[in-house]
């Protein structure tokens, strides 16, 4: 699982745009938490992927006219179950196994 | 006060425009209606796809932002092919559709689409105006984003109630981006650390792709390689890029690539990429792209970067930057003499081998028409889907940066035609070729209303095999010949359709032009063809199984070409 806290400035469209570079990968966000932080928004995403899909998705980010930072990390514990508690999950057929083969 | 109608054309005048393309409908005529008193000329084209296709060409053949306008619902449904054909050939194009008025959104109204949330994947940058006081602001970003950076499409979506109100109105703004592009400055070590991979290598190559012309760095590409004197391909969008005859210049690489070009990247150990992304029809199967080669991306967008696998040095800048930038380091530094290695990879020994093959009169047609474009590069050919599009690509001998188009990364078929309009209207004196396919030049043949009427002496071919042929190939190879609905002989009477247009047709057969006896009729015919200062047609009906080679089966790394069945 990796947590990336990306800052943006919330224009129209703008977290849509964070969001469907995941979308379209077709990788499964159990965490999504967007909310105001300083002078812009910040929104927090966990996610399960490989560390090409780190970059890919970090590049595409940075390339979205209103976002201003994008940071990689660990998640912290109480995310990683919080994640997993009464989250609506994927279907029993997509592991994160064939999602990754979906993408690659 | 004015009109948020005329508030919007004001700021289109403000960015430069003079032509805009679209096509009319309810929620999107206050701006029609504003256009009689604006210096704005619009031109109607027969479906919102051909207006959108007809701005891009008119963007692709100058570098300046296309604009496209349309209505909501359909109107703007039926720009979306064009506005994805122009993010993946990184287009400058500003979108403008009408929405039902404000207080319908939401609520399924006639006409009424998201169409600025369907637009969010494909656009650079895309805004629904909430009140008139944002069109100025709006418009002046719009442009803005289509041009900087790496172009691309731009969508502004207006509620009718926005063009109908007014306001005083104090002139077009500017717009200052709030994140300062970045700059590769004359402190960047980037060209230290080229000049040591090359110092290393053996059989560096280069690559060169749309990003060199979109930059305007053309010349500054062509002085560095002329330095560094090693094998150059171009993609499709690179075509036109290098001088065709300087001595290292190998064409096309990738499926349909030249076999000289594709067995240099296969064996490459330093690969130079000049603004190209690399996509699939240029690396072959990714985990076989270039497997001994260290790369060197010169690139604009970083999030083209990696793509494929890890590049040693990312250069992310401009290339009109950062290319002078190598060559100030690279023209005082020692680098290797590469003429061995280019002695083989340019050498006769990799010349394709001569496979006649059914495609050979089609070839041969298209050398006939490109040897009658004019030689000072001012003609442009514009190339749709399909095979004709890479036997086009293969045989034009590109003279210009921008005198080959096509569409590329979508591979949206009946662009030709429309972006064909397009480019006449910005350049009216100069000779434009249009090469079609017969299946897609029906998927926009309404355009020849357009080109009748405006009188547009673009030289239309329609290369007639009656099959969607470049599927059909593939039928053919890969899926025991089963041509599943790929068979087109049932195609109508191309040139009564023309001439219903009013538009003069005729038909070229294979066999008419295969045979001596009338190679002086057929020269003859191609002449006034190229003559005519008239919109013209020509058929020719090649051979249906005609097949594109060289070419890279689907799964196949570069080096394993097959030219023929």
């Amino acid at each position: 699982m990796h947590i990336f806290h990306i800052r943006y400035r919330n224009t129209q469209g703008t977290l849509m745009r964070i969001l469907g570079a995941t979308s379209r990968r077709g990788i499964d966000l159990p965490y999504v938490q967007a909310e105001p932080a300083e002078h812009s928004h910040r929104v927090t995403l966990l996610m399960d992927v490989n560390a090409k899909q780190v970059g890919q998705l970090c590049r595409d980010w940075h390339a979205i006219v209103d976002v201003v930072d994008v940071r990689p990390g660990v998640p912290i514990k109480e995310l990683w179950d919080q994640a997993h508690l009464g989250l609506p999950h994927p279907p029993e057929s997509v592991t994160a196994e064939n999602s990754r083969a979906a993408t690659a | 006060m004015r009109k948020g109608s005329q508030i919007v054309l004001d700021c289109l005048r403000a960015e430069g425009v003079d032509l805009v393309f679209g096509y009319p409908g309810g929620a999107i005529m206050p701006l029609y209606d504003a256009l009689d008193g604006s210096s704005v000329r619009h031109i109607l084209t027969r479906h919102e796809q051909g207006a959108v296709f007809a701005a891009e060409g008119y963007a692709r053949s100058t570098g300046k932002v296309g604009v496209a306008m349309a209505t909501s619902g359909p109107g703007a449904t039926n720009l979306i092919t064009g506005i994805a054909d122009a993010k993946m050939d990184s287009v400058p194009l500003v979108c403008i559709t009408g929405q039902v008025r404000s207080a319908l959104i939401g609520t399924d109204a006639f006409q009424e689409t998201d169409v600025f949330g369907m637009t969010l994947s494909l656009t650079k940058w895309n805004r629904l105006v909430r009140s008139i006081e944002e069109i100025p602001e709006v418009i002046a970003q719009g442009f803005y984003w289509a041009r900087s950076g790496r172009p691309g499409p731009v969508m502004i979506d207006i509620p009718v109630d926005m063009l109908k109100a007014s306001m005083e109105f104090n002139g077009p703004v500017k717009f200052t981006p709030p994140r300062p592009a970045e700059h590769v400055g004359s402190e960047s070590t980037f060209a230290t650390t080229l000049i040591a991979l090359l110092q290393q290598a053996k059989k560096p190559v280069a690559l060169v792709g749309a990003g060199a012309k979109l930059s305007g760095a053309v010349d500054d590409l062509q002085q560095v390689l002329d330095l560094l004197q090693v094998p150059t391909f171009a993609t499709v969008h690179g075509l036109g890029a290098i001088k065709q005859d300087s001595p290292y210049y190998l064409g096309m690489v990738g499926m349909h690539g030249t076999r000289a070009a594709n067995l240099a990247l296969h064996e490459t150990d330093l690969l130079l990429v000049f603004g190209a992304r690399l996509d699939d029809r240029v690396t072959g199967e990714p985990t076989r792209f270039a497997p001994h080669a260290k790369i060197v991306h010169f690139e604009i967008d970083p999030s083209q970067l990696d793509r494929v696998r890890p590049c040693e040095l990312p250069v992310v800048g401009n290339l009109a930057d950062t290319i002078p930038a190598f060559y100030q380091e690279a023209k005082h530094a020692h680098l290797p003499d590469f003429g061995a290695w280019r002695a083989v990879a340019c050498g006769p020994e990799r010349d394709e081998p001569v496979v006649a093959g059914l495609a050979h009169p089609t070839r041969n047609f298209l050398d006939q028409l490109f040897a009658r474009m004019p030689e000072d590069g001012t003609g442009t050919i514009l190339a749709d889907v399909g095979q004709h599009q890479m036997w086009s690509a293969q045989r034009y001998r590109a003279s210009s940066p921008r005198g080959f188009i096509t569409s590329g990364g979508l591979g949206a078929m009946g662009f030709a035609l429309p972006a064909a309009v397009g480019v006449q209207l910005a350049k009216p004196d100069s000779v434009v070729l249009c090469v079609s396919g017969d299946g897609g030049f029906q998927m926009n043949i309404q355009e020849l209303a357009t080109v009748h009427r405006l009188g547009l002496p673009i030289k239309m071919v329609i290369v007639d095999n009656k099959y969607l042929g470049m599927v059909r190939q593939w039928q053919q190879l890969f899926y025991d010949r089963n041509y599943a609905e790929t068979d087109l002989s049932d195609n109508p009477d191309f040139v009564e359709i023309a001439k219903a247009y009013k538009i003069s047709a005729s038909l070229l057969t294979e066999e008419e032009f295969v045979d001596p006896a009338r190679a002086n009729d057929v020269s003859d015919k191609l002449d006034r063809f190229f003559r005519s200062r008239q919109p013209e047609l020509l058929v020719f009906e090649c051979h249906p199984e005609a097949n594109v080679y060289p070419m890279v089966p689907a799964g196949a790394a570069l080096s394993e070409m097959v030219f023929e069945e």
